[in-house]
């Protein structure tokens, strides 16, 4: 710890300004690129991986409006934590009172639900292509992730965080493994095609939906808080929070690259990420499946650590009840309580003979669709109330781009809601 | 008046409510209750209520009220005559100040959440008397209470148990309370100072500062001294260089080198420039240690004394300076050079006969570190000697200063601080 105050002493005294800004970057990064890595897991991997190989590469230049749509909103969930020091669900409750805060407690505790028992089937899923059965992966990794938050401070938490991060390369590796042909790659990006194929547009809706879920806001706003980071090194945050957009679609474009590249190409119909890397073994070589299952069960791992905890997190903080994972069993029943409750049915699920996982998971996505757009109006309310943020409330031309991309994606979730019916 | 009152409320029976005019017709709903800021117990004086259609909000005093049960029924007939404006000081507005906040429970000593409050007739007037905290309250303000209560006791034969707090442990973070809180801190100033130190490390960075800055100095510096160096590096960069100097000269001299190590130099020279100029000084010659050596751990603040001076002499001084001193388990004895002689702990003195030296009590064997010894060899020394203080000697036995336990406590356990 001390080591580390020396170090944060000695960039911000450093006297080249490139050294401290790139130094001080260092140290305040974190939440953005984590938050939007987590959004890149196992239900991403399989939302990606249907794209590449459905489509091919014609959705591809989607990434590029989805990335700067989650930018938009991810930079006002870090103002927001920078400038008040308090959580989403804190906010929310404080200006929008108990009982629209608890109902919405409700629907977040639920969608969670179903992303966290879809991580803990992804775990199953990747270590099954290399050979491990689930009633050992499962067990297993809900152990490691109970030990990790039990044992851990956020600090060392973080940072094995963060090197999970690096681990997405593996998605990279397989992109360059399998040769495509960077000109035609690029060329869908110049020309974008937008067709009102229903298909298509489901397929979208999916993307958009799996990119942009309301635990991220939530999730991001409380470890920029938990950070401490200051207004003055806000700029640094806000770097954070772009950096990692771009890294979450970088990833998310291999991944649509390699389906692309190998299954579409050779006509193969997959249904779930783990037939993506199974179907890759006879097509691209085995270390390419691999690397792609490599991929999904770090992803899911990495999902499943942070979904839970931060779920218990806000609802806690929401509700009034003690939180922290330095706190003693006694002193906070409620939130060592959920934080159990939601690992044990995740994993259990996943080992229940037969569970119909699909319409858990399709339940799931609708809850998403219907939270999201309230999470985004409160954000949007909070953000322009100027006893709340002072003078850094939404500017009128951000505003007028934060609205309409809201609306815009209100707009797609509620297709979504209406095709699913 | 006779409003037909229950002997209780709770804020939860009024909000939202529709309140009509005595021929029934619905003029709008409540939105606020307006009390009046006196201890300990506040009356409630007034109601806000947004007319139907129409968004200005109005003021009724309570004496507006003709009824609450079986509906809230006003002696007005509608509500576009002019009211008397919202009194401007001294009211708390409920809803908007203390429902769904964050306050400091001065009596538990921690932050909590308000989910509802709780009110006692006083004749025909409501005081407020408690803030309801509880899983009951929220389940009241979500209009699940009789649900999830008979649940309970069908299930498991459970009663839901209210969680009150008394309205005078209740100290508000929010609003204009947080303007008055230097009236109004009494209630802070009833907790220990590592209590105060937790609820402030608790709070979000705005409520911080101003909580910090509505204490006094001497109660700002020790719960300064116990919170943790983050935010104690961000809590004394928002007070201006002043009273820093004052908080920072309260603190013990071990405390403020560490907090002074931390800032930037020229917010630390700063702050040593409006302080008294010896203690300044004192802390100019810790600061040039390093952390993690027993430079950095030791202080000045100890007493030492000559060879020669009597037992008598020797209590009396240590009375004198006990306030000052960061060590007083020990006395130190030192020639002239300040080479160490030998020390006396408290308990010798106590059992030594008054008119006895302290040549002749001391023990003139003793266990010491040298500056620049890493702070993990520190903390073996103390672990196996067992001693609350160890002297630092130079090469030549020149005494620099002394380690307390507390420090080592720091170096071992810097989360629990």
């Amino acid at each position: 710890m001390k080591m580390e105050k020396n170090y944060v002493k000695w960039v911000s005294s450093s006297r080249h300004s490139l050294w401290r800004t790139v130094g001080l970057f260092f140290i305040l990064m974190g939440p953005g690129i984590i938050t939007s890595n987590v959004d890149n897991d196992a239900g991403g991997i399989t939302t990606y991986s249907l794209a590449g190989a459905q489509f091919g590469l014609k959705l591809i230049w989607s990434l590029i409006p989805i990335m700067i749509v989650l930018i938009v909103i991810q930079e006002m969930c870090a103002r927001m934590g920078v400038v008040t020091g308090k959580g989403l669900s804190d906010l929310i409750r404080e200006k929008f009172g108990a009982k629209i805060t608890f109902y919405m407690m409700i629907g977040v505790f639920l969608t969670n639900m179903g992303n966290v028992i879809s991580e803990f089937a992804g775990v199953a899923a990747g270590m099954e292509v290399f050979g491990v059965n689930k009633f050992i992966s499962v067990p297993l990794s809900a152990f490691l992730v109970w030990w990790m938050v039990v044992k851990g401070t956020y600090k060392s938490v973080e940072k094995v965080f963060l090197v999970a991060c690096v681990f997405y390369i593996s998605y990279v590796i397989t992109g360059v493994i399998v040769k495509p042909n960077w000109g035609l790659v690029f060329e869908q990006f110049l020309h974008p095609k937008l067709s009102l194929h229903p298909s298509e547009m489901t397929m979208l809706i999916g993307v958009v939906g799996t990119t942009i879920a309301p635990w991220m806001q939530f999730y991001l706003q409380a470890s920029i808080v938990e950070k401490g980071i200051k207004i003055e090194d806000y700029k640094f945050a806000r770097f954070d929070v772009i950096m990692g957009a771009v890294m979450v679609h970088v990833v998310a474009f291999f991944i649509i690259l390699v389906c692309a590249e190998t299954l579409f190409k050779n006509g193969v119909r997959i249904e779930t990420a783990k037939d993506a890397a199974l179907s890759l073994y006879p097509l691209a070589g085995k270390y390419c499946s691999y690397l792609f299952a490599f991929g999904l069960v770090n992803a899911s791992l990495f999902s499943a650590s942070i979904l839970p905890l931060s779920t218990t997190y806000l609802i806690c903080e929401g509700l009034g009840w003690e939180a922290g994972i330095d706190k003693k069993f006694v002193e906070a029943p409620q939130f060592y309580g959920f934080y159990s409750l939601i690992i044990l049915i995740g994993a259990g699920i996943i080992l229940y003979p037969n569970f119909p996982l699909i319409p858990i998971m399709y339940f799931s996505q609708v809850l998403n669709g219907m939270v999201l757009p309230f999470v985004l109006i409160f954000m949007l309310l909070l953000i322009n109330d100027k006893k709340l943020m002072m003078e850094h409330t939404n500017g009128p031309i951000f505003n007028a781009i934060a609205w309409m991309t809201s609306l815009i994606l209100i707009g797609f979730t509620l297709l979504l809601l209406i095709r699913m019916f | 008046m006779n409003q037909s009152l229950k002997d209780f409320y709770f804020f939860s029976n009024f909000l939202n409510r529709n309140a009509y005019n005595s021929s029934e017709q619905r003029l709008g709903k409540i939105i606020d209750l307006v009390a009046e800021r006196a201890e300990p117990y506040p009356m409630i004086i007034g109601i806000v209520v947004r007319p139907r259609g129409r968004k200005q909000r109005v003021y009724l005093t309570w004496e507006k009220i003709l009824r609450i049960e079986p509906q809230i029924t006003l002696s007005e007939d509608d509500l576009r005559a002019p009211q008397p404006s919202l009194p401007e000081k001294d009211i708390i507005l409920l809803r908007e100040e203390v429902m769904d906040k964050q306050i400091v429970d001065t009596f538990g000593a921690k932050v909590v959440r308000v989910n509802d409050l709780h009110f006692l007739r006083v004749d025909s007037h409501l005081r407020l008397v408690h803030v309801d905290v509880g899983f009951r309250g929220l389940m009241r303000r979500v209009g699940w209470e009789k649900f999830v209560d008979q649940a309970l006791r069908w299930l498991f034969s459970y009663d839901l148990p209210n969680q009150f707090i008394s309205w005078k442990y209740v100290q508000l973070l929010s609003g204009s309370d947080l303007l008055q809180l230097s009236v109004s801190q009494k209630k802070l100033s009833h907790l220990h100072p590592a209590e105060l130190a937790d609820i402030i490390e608790d709070l979000s960075g705005r409520e911080r500062s101003a909580i910090f800055h509505a204490l006094d100095t001497e109660t700002a510096a020790d719960a300064l001294e116990e919170i943790d160096p983050k935010i104690q590096k961000a809590l004394i960069e928002t007070v201006t260089a002043e009273k820093a100097s004052d908080i920072v000269e309260e603190m013990s001299l071990s405390d403020a080198v560490d907090l002074l190590a931390d800032l930037p130099e020229e917010k630390a020279e700063e702050i040593l420039e409006g302080m008294e100029h010896e203690k300044a000084e004192d802390l100019r010659e810790l600061l040039v240690h390093s952390d993690e050596t027993a430079g950095g751990l030791m202080t000045t603040a100890f007493l030492s004394l000559n060879p020669g001076v009597t037992v008598e002499t020797a209590i009396a001084r240590l009375r004198a300076e006990a306030p000052n001193l960061d060590i007083i388990d020990y006395i130190y004895v030192v020639d002239e050079e300040e080479i160490l002689q030998g020390v006396v702990s408290i308990r010798d003195l106590l059992t030594a006969q008054s008119h006895q030296l302290l040549s002749e009590i001391q023990t003139p064997r003793v266990v010491s570190v040298k500056p620049d010894e890493d702070q993990n060899e520190v903390v073996d020394a103390f672990a196996k000697y067992g001693f609350r203080a160890l002297p630092v000697l130079d090469e030549q036995n020149h005494l620099k200063g002394v380690i307390g336990f507390r420090s080592v406590l720091d170096v071992l356990a810097p989360e629990a601080g």
